[in-house]
Order: C-alpha cells, then sequence, then structure tokens
C-alpha cells in the first residue's frame, strides 16, 4: 500500500498542480517511480496507490501500471481516491485513516502481510529481504530504519530498540534522541493486526489516525512485537527545495550509492519517447546528467537535465536541475536553482546564488518575472 | 480518426551493400539514430497519420525485428480490433524482388480479405522519413488514381497506394498479369490502370548502402533535417528502455553529436551518434562515428568514421580510422584490440 496522497507544501510552487510523489527527479524520474520500481523488483506485484491531493497528473502517469510491469490480469497496480459513502465523503485525515478505507481492497486479496509505503522517498530497497527478516523475527510489524546523524534526530521519528532489534519505544522528533534510528516510513504488517488496530483506530475519537503517532504507538503499548529492519544505504526525503536539489545533485557523484545504472535494479518510469539528445557545436556538457530530447547549446556543468529542455546559445548553467520542456533562453547564467518544468527563462537572465550557501533559487512561472527584475 | 486505409510494410528487403549490419537482422531492424530501427520511420508515420492495422511481411533474420516490435505497444497498435499483425514468408525459396511481393501476399490473402479498410499504403521498411499519408490519400481520391507512387525528386520511394479490392484483384491475377510486385504494376506504362505519381517535398532517404546509412545518419546533425524528423505532433516512436539520462564525466567533450539515454561519457566526442547505454572511456576521441548500443569503449582509443554495431568492445589504446567517404564497420558483439585498424 503506497500512500501518495502528499502534498509536499514546502516544495512550493513545485507541488501547485501535483502530488509530491508525482515531483521530477534526477532527470528523467517521477518520485514516486523509486517505491513503484522497488516494488516490482521485489517480486510484489499487487500494488495499492492511495491518492488524494492533486490526483490527476498522477492517475494518469501511473495509468494501468504497464511503466513498472504491474499490468496483471492478477493483482497489478490500483489507484485509490477517497470516495463517499452513503452517509458521507471520508477524506483520508491520515495515513492510517488512508489504509482504513480501503480495507475491502485488502480483505478482497487477504494477503499474509501488507507492506505500507510513503511516495515521498528516493531509494533502492528489497522489501522481501525486510519481509524475511520480518518471518524471521516472527513480529507482528516490522518498521525500516535508517542511521541519521545524531544531530539530525530532531527531524525524525526515532525508534528505541534493545539489542535485538525490538522497538521498546517510539519518539517522533524527539528534542534530546536516545537513538539515532529513523523510521523510514516502511512498515510490513501481519494483515490480521493491522487490520484489528486500523479498526480500533478508527473508533478511537481521540486518534489523529497517524501510523507513526497512534498505531505504532499503541502497538508498543500493548507490548506487540515489533522490530525494527535496519537499512543500509541510500535514502533520502526531497521534501523541500534544499534537498529535492541535493538528492539531484547526488547524482552526479559517481561513488553515489543510489547508481541508476545498476541493470539488476531499474528504476522504470514512463519514458517519453523522445529523440536523443543533441550537442551543438557550440555545446558544452560536463559532470552532468543529460535525457534525451535535449538541445544544448549553452555551456552546462554539474546539472541535471530532464526531457525536452533547451539550454540556449552562450548560457551558463551550473549546479542547477532543470526540470522537463524548460527553455534556458541566451546568454543567461543560472547557478544552484530548481528550473520548474515548463518555465521559458528569458534570454539574459542572472540567477546566482544568495548570500547563505543554502539557498536554492525555485524559478517557477510566479518567481521568474520577480527573478529578472532584480 | 483514419479508419481507411491500411498499412503493409514489406520487410524482406536485403540491401548486398548493407550486409555488414544486416547479418543477424533484417534491414528493417538496423539501429539507426542513436534509439531507433530504420522501420519506426515509417511504422510512426503510418500510426501518426492514424493507421490502425499495420501487416508487416518479414522474410530472413527477423528475431530481432519481432523483439523489437514486439506487441506493438510501443506505437499504441495493440488493439483488440485492428493493431499489428506479422506474416513471414512460409518458405525461403521464393526469390521477392521489389516492394510489395505479391506472392507473399498471395500465401496471406485471408488477411486482405478480412480487412476492413478501402485503401492499402504499401511500403519499404527503410526510408528515413517523416510524411503524412492524410494528404496523399485525399490526392489520390480527388485524383481518380488507381495507383500511386510517392516519389521524390523524379525518384520512387517504394511506397504506393491502392484501393484494397484493386490490390485483391492484382494478386489473384498475378499468373496472369505477369506483375510480380507493386513496382512491376507502378512502373508498367502500358497498363489498363491510371498511374500517379505523388511528389514528397519533406527530407527522405532510402537505407540501401553503408555510405548511404553513413551519410543519413550524419544528416540528423543538420538542425533542419533534425526538425523536420523529430516533430512534436508526429513523435518517431520506438522501443522504450529503461534506461537512465546519460551521465556525462568531468573531462568529457561533446560537440555537434547525438547522445541517446544510459550512456557514459567521459572523452571526447565530435560530429558522432551515440546510442543507448554506450561507454566512452577517459582520453578516448570518437570522431565521425556511429556507435551503437552498449558498446563498450575503452580509454585512449581513436575512432574516426567508424561504425560500431551493438554490444561491440574496443579495448584500450585501439586507434581506428576509415576514409570518411568509406567508413569502417565493426561487427555485433566483435572485440577489437590494439592496432586493428581498416
Amino acid at each position: 500500500m503506497l500512500l501518495a496522497g502528499g502534498k509536499g507544501s514546502r516544495l512550493y510552487s513545485l507541488t501547485k498542480n501535483l502530488a509530491k510523489p508525482a515531483v521530477p527527479f534526477g532527470g528523467k524520474y517521477r518520485i514516486i517511480d523509486f517505491p513503484l520500481s522497488n516494488c516490482t523488483n521485489s517480486g510484489i506485484h499487487t500494488v495499492g496507490v492511495l491518492t488524494q491531493y492533486q490526483p490527476l497528473l498522477l492517475n494518469s502517469y501511473i495509468g494501468i501500471g504497464s511503466a513498472w510491469d504491474l499490468d496483471r490480469k492478477d493483482g497489478g497496480v490500483t489507484v485509490l481516491p477517497p470516495y463517499a459513502e452513503s452517509s458521507e465523503v471520508k477524506w483520508y485525515s491520515g495515513t492510517a485513516s488512508a489504509i482504513f478505507q480501503n480495507l475491502n481492497y485488502l480483505d478482497q486479496y487477504n494477503p499474509e502481510y501488507v507492506l505500507i509505503l510513503s511516495g515521498d522517498h528516493i531509494y533502492k530497497m528489497n522489501y522481501e529481504l525486510m519481509l524475511n527478516y520480518h518471518i524471521e523475527k516472527g513480529a507482528d510489524v516490522t518498521i525500516s530504519v535508517i542511521e541519521v546523524p545524531w544531530e539530525e534526530t530532531n527531524r525524525f521519528g526515532i525508534m528505541n530498540t534493545d539489542a535485538d532489534f525490538k522497538v521498546t519505544e517510539f519518539e517522533e522528533k524527539p528534542a534530546v534522541a536516545k537513538n539515532n534510528l529513523a523510521s523510514m516510513g516502511i512498515y510490513i504488517f501481519k494483515w490480521s493486526v493491522l487490520r484489528e488496530y486500523l479498526i480500533r483506530d478508527d473508533q478511537n475519537p481521540n486518534s489523529s489516525h497517524d501510523f507513526g503517532k497512534d498505531i505504532i504507538p499503541l502497538l508498543i503499548q500493548e507490548n506487540m512485537k515489533l522490530f525494527a529492519y535496519p537499512f543500509k544505504g541510500y535514502w533520502k526525503d526531497v521534501g523541500t527545495v534544499q534537498s529535492l536539489w541535493e538528492a539531484n545533485m547526488d547524482l552526479l557523484d559517481k561513488e553515489c550509492e543510489l547508481n541508476l545504472f545498476d541493470h539488476s535494479w531499474r528504476i522504470y518510469s514512463v519514458n517519453p519517447n523522445q529523440p536523443p539528445q543533441y550537442i551543438c557545436p557550440e555545446g558544452e556538457v560536463s559532470e552532468s546528467l543529460v535525457n534525451e530530447g535535449c538541445k544544448i547549446e549553452g555551456e552546462v556543468s554539474r546539472t541535471v537535465v530532464f526531457q525536452g529542455v533547451t539550454v540556449k546559445k552562450g548560457a551558463v548553467v551550473k549546479e542547477t536541475v532543470i526540470m522537463p520542456d524548460a527553455v534556458i533562453g541566451h546568454n543567461c547564467v543560472i547557478e544552484r536553482a530548481i528550473v520548474s518544468p515548463g518555465v521559458y527563462v528569458p534570454d539574459g537572465t542572472i540567477i546566482k546564488p544568495g548570500e547563505s550557501a543554502h539557498d536554492i533559487t525555485l524559478v517557477s512561472e510566479e518567481t521568474i518575472g520577480e527573478l529578472q527584475s532584480n | 480518426m483514419n479508419k481507411q486505409l491500411l498499412g503493409v510494410i514489406d520487410a524482406t528487403t536485403v540491401h548486398d551493400d548493407l550486409k555488414e549490419l544486416s547479418i543477424h537482422r533484417s534491414v528493417a531492424a538496423i539501429p539507426f539514430g542513436g534509439r531507433y530501427r530504420l522501420i519506426d520511420f515509417i511504422l510512426s508515420n503510418m500510426v501518426n497519420s492514424g493507421i490502425q492495422s499495420v501487416a508487416i511481411f518479414p522474410k530472413f533474420q527477423y528475431r530481432s525485428l519481432m523483439d523489437h516490435l514486439g506487441s506493438g505497444r510501443n506505437w499504441d497498435l495493440n488493439r483488440k480490433r485492428d493493431g499489428l499483425f506479422f506474416f513471414p514468408a512460409p518458405n525461403f525459396d521464393k526469390h521477392y524482388t521489389g516492394i510489395g511481393t505479391l506472392d507473399h501476399f498471395a500465401d496471406n490473402i485471408d488477411f486482405f480479405e478480412r480487412a476492413t479498410q478501402e485503401y492499402a499504403l504499401i511500403s519499404n521498411s527503410y526510408t528515413v522519413f517523416n510524411m503524412d499519408f492524410q494528404p496523399l490519400l485525399d490526392w489520390h481520391i480527388k485524383s481518380g488514381c488507381d495507383i500511386t507512387e510517392v516519389q521524390k525528386e523524379g525518384q520512387s520511394l517504394g511506397i504506393y497506394l491502392v484501393k484494397k479490392t484493386l490490390l485483391m484483384d492484382l494478386i489473384t491475377t498475378r499468373n496472369e498479369t505477369g506483375y510480380s510486385n507493386m513496382r512491376d504494376v507502378a512502373t508498367d506504362h502500358d497498363s489498363q490502370f491510371h498511374l500517379c505519381y505523388y511528389n514528397f517535398e519533406g527530407y527522405a532517404s532510402m537505407v540501401d548502402t553503408i555510405e548511404n546509412y553513413f551519410r543519413t545518419s550524419m544528416d540528423l546533425m543538420k538542425p533542419d533535417v533534425w526538425k523536420e524528423l523529430f516533430t512534436k505532433d508526429r513523435p518517431i516512436l520506438t522501443k522504450v528502455k529503461d534506461e537512465p539520462p546519460t551521465r556525462y564525466d568531468v573531462d568529457a567533450s561533446v560537440k555537434n553529436s547525438m547522445v541517446a539515454n544510459g550512456g557514459m561519457i567521459e572523452g571526447t566526442v565530435e560530429n558522432s551518434i551515440i546510442a543507448r547505454g554506450v561507454k566512452i572511456g577517459k582520453g578516448t576521441v570518437i570522431r565521425n562515428c556511429i556507435i551503437m548500443q552498449k558498446t563498450q569503449i575503452n580509454e585512449n582509443c581513436l575512432l574516426d568514421s567508424v561504425i560500431v554495431d551493438k554490444d561491440a568492445k574496443i579495448e584500450a589504446g585501439t586507434v581506428i580510422t576509415a576514409p570518411a567517404h568509406s567508413p569502417a564497420v565493426i561487427r555485433k558483439g566483435s572485440v577489437q584490440g590494439v592496432g586493428s585498424t581498416s
């Protein structure tokens, strides 16, 4: 069950018309390609995708799931939007309520285990290994965790465990953490346990119907068997303009753990079928990722260029993410920015980072006028 | 939607002068332009003209062609009604010449009988062009033609438009008339048919020799040709691959080249076409080359005017140069070591 209803409000205009899981990433992908590809590569062929916020693009992108080989007679991908019951329309008020309202969907498969994922993260993970661990431990619930730097523990949900990784306590964004194992928002439940706790949670008027805030603490309190599954590898929440930019830049590092070139664990996506990129006689490209359908007449370095982008003569682009179909006009200078899909950056526009090294400029239809006048 | 036209692609052609590239594949399946196969152009043109039923008539070495086309999904031809059909030649002994061999059609006459389309467009499989067939059909009908041949500057492009009922007549009477293919019909000026010639004004190149293949490939780097072939509203479709974007290293230098996805480029590339998943090592210089899918060129090589077929491996330090008018061809899957020249 892939939770894909998030708004991603800290991505500002990037998520004005689309849900966070549909945000473009890595020169050709959308964020949701990562969990969906992980599912298909892990041998999971029945996936429910729960959508809510701005679902149009996401729904049409997922389609019948053929891009991820999830167009199946038996199972496959099913998009699960909120729906109306005879008495009322029930929006998904929290992660747990989203799953609860689709108990019918789960009942029809009556699985042994349910994997709950979020559509907000960039990572490659074999869920089958996690399931084996879950079975080995005889767990009711297994939560995937990753070691985060101690100084950042206050940004995450932290799992306190014993030496055997049995979860003893869950602390949401603790001021002083006892551990640095952060929840990745990936859960494997025994279906019977999930079903029972979702029904109980729904009946609790004080619950916010959230896995992290309500379900997990209650399970711990009632001494159910919760285990942390320590994941090693690349994992990034791309919830802010800064972190989205950073994760894109990570891909330019040849040693990056997130290897997109690994054919044994391909990241699938809806391929736009565009001609090869054309690097013009005047063009220069170094340390960059460039997708098909691009025309590069200018100078591009340390930049991720999505499909259909044009960089015109005399333009110099550095450490930037240029999203699909954007056009960078003649003689523009752009550094440390994210250029939104389809934006036309007029000739001669200069975009340089501000005082702070952490300032990444988000170039969008709304901000382009303002950026030009500066 | 154009339900009037049936698409027929003759993929039986063998060009001796393209042998180096067609030992393991039919001419229709020769890789072109970094991510396409030659057949993609005619097939996409048909689909973009609203044709919903396309029959492919292959003969020799059609494994790679079948693999490429699959169910026709990439061209939106995986239909319940109509879609993509294959009619491999039932025997290799019959010698086919020209485009649209009536014998081959006769072996599959049921298909033509069943087809609901009123007209049939019969084409070769190896022309690089982007053409809308709707104006051709309108013109054919308006001019009261029986058979229309598409030409460019007076030369046949090996494309014929004919009423399906007339095509069936031509098939069934082939022994009496002596016509063995559509070319015979279109060039018989004593015939009772109203023969017409339709001039195509755009870019078109029939790929039938290595030199021609090379020149047509290099034409892609001309902005006006590129613009005409790769339009947004009439895209050339192909089998998609889930390759990541191409990675350019800090030392990469690429000028006037077309590069497909999944590549890793660390060297210098000029005036070349680099297909999907190609690796080009540090210190290597590639000039005026066509490098096909998944070929690996290691460090410090120099290649000039070379066509390197799929899955080849060029070992470090190898120098291969050829005159521009007669490019060298490195065969599919071969390994080339230091000092090989041709």
